[in-house]
Parts: C-alpha cells; sequence; structure tokens
C-alpha cells in the first residue's frame, strides 16, 4: 500500500489535460473524453472511480 | 445539469460494454463509462491501488476552467451517498455564481440559507444560521 491513495491533485488547482477511452451506452458506442474537450465545451466534469465492472458501484 | 458524469474502472471500455449489456440494473445508464487500464487517470486522483490494481471509490468534481473543486475517497467496503454528490455539485453551481457566499453543511438548494463571512460573523455563526 506504499504508494496507494495519496492525493496528488491539490483542491483549487488545475487538474492537468487527461484523454481516456469511454464506452458510451447512450450511443452504443465507443469514444474518448478529454478535459480539454470538457473546457472547451464550458462543461462541469465529475469523475466517478469504483473498483470494477461486475461488482456493485 | 451541464456536467458530464463519467464513471471510471480501470477495466477497459470492451468490458465496461459487456457489463452494461448483460447487468440489467444498468440498462437505463447514461454516462460515458470511461476505461482506465494503466491506471494512470486513477493515480493521478490518488485513488490507484497498487496491491490490486484497482481504483477506490473516488469521486472529483472538476469545473468548466479545468479547477479541481471537490474530492471524495472512500475504501472499498463503502458505497456513496448520490444525494450529498449533487448537493455538492448544486453546492458550486450556486457558488460559480455568488462567489462571496458560503454553503453550510444543511444547504441543499438554491434558496436556502447561505452565509456572507464577515468580521461580524466571527463567533457568531450559530446567530447567523438561526437568525
Amino acid at each position: 500500500m506504499s504508494d496507494c491513495c495519496e492525493t496528488y491533485l491539490k483542491l483549487g488547482h488545475q487538474v492537468p489535460d487527461f484523454e481516456i477511452d469511454t464506452y458510451d451506452p447512450t450511443v452504443k458506442n465507443f469514444g474518448k473524453i478529454s478535459l480539454e474537450g470538457q473546457k472547451k465545451a464550458g462543461k462541469w466534469t465529475i469523475l466517478f472511480f469504483y473498483p470494477a465492472d461486475f461488482t456493485f458501484v | 445539469m451541464g456536467a458530464e458524469v463519467v464513471t471510471v474502472s480501470t477495466d477497459t471500455q470492451y468490458v465496461h460494454l459487456a457489463w452494461q449489456r448483460h447487468e440489467k440494473e444498468l440498462a437505463n445508464v447514461k454516462y460515458p463509462m470511461g476505461a482506465d487500464p494503466t491506471g494512470n487517470l486513477s493515480r493521478m486522483f490518488g485513488v490507484y491501488d497498487d496491491s490490486s490494481g484497482l481504483a477506490l471509490r473516488g469521486t472529483f468534481i472538476i469545473n468548466p476552467s479545468g479547477i479541481l473543486m471537490n474530492s471524495e475517497i472512500n475504501f472499498y467496503n463503502m458505497g456513496r451517498n448520490i444525494d450529498e454528490l449533487m448537493r455538492k455539485f448544486k453546492a458550486n453551481l450556486y457558488l460559480a455564481k455568488k462567489k462571496d457566499e458560503g454553503c453550510p453543511s444543511k444547504w441543499q438548494e438554491e434558496g436556502d440559507q447561505t452565509l456572507k463571512p464577515s468580521p461580524e460573523m466571527v463567533g457568531r455563526v450559530h446567530e447567523a444560521l438561526n437568525e
């Protein structure tokens, strides 16, 4: 657990840009989401991490 | 609500697809399901558990300028309260408009009592909340 779970980002500070692959059930297709895209769209982002698919969230 | 909710685990997008198709509880999921198989995003937010390769239950709210506004991390064995997440998000939207106010713990929605920090309030929060 030595490297586990330290908080690397500080509240009130800029989150570095990131991009991840997604599966979007609304369009039943794969896609990508990036923080840069969210900022360009003027949207808030809520990231909701959970341990694993096929378990409770 | 003007926000994109993205669920993220260290599974791939292909596993997300299989799970969402298979699990009837997820039939109405409208959020994009983010894939972080490298754990890089989970590490960045401090939720990656090296001993398991999984992400802990972390929730992060980022404003449209890319600033981190809220963070909450629960261990594996505790779920999150979605009402509280929505309360925090609504408070963020409100406070983005009212920069000199604060939302106390019982604030639920616009119109509820807020606080304006001032010299007069020091030592008198109880009175301010109950006036």
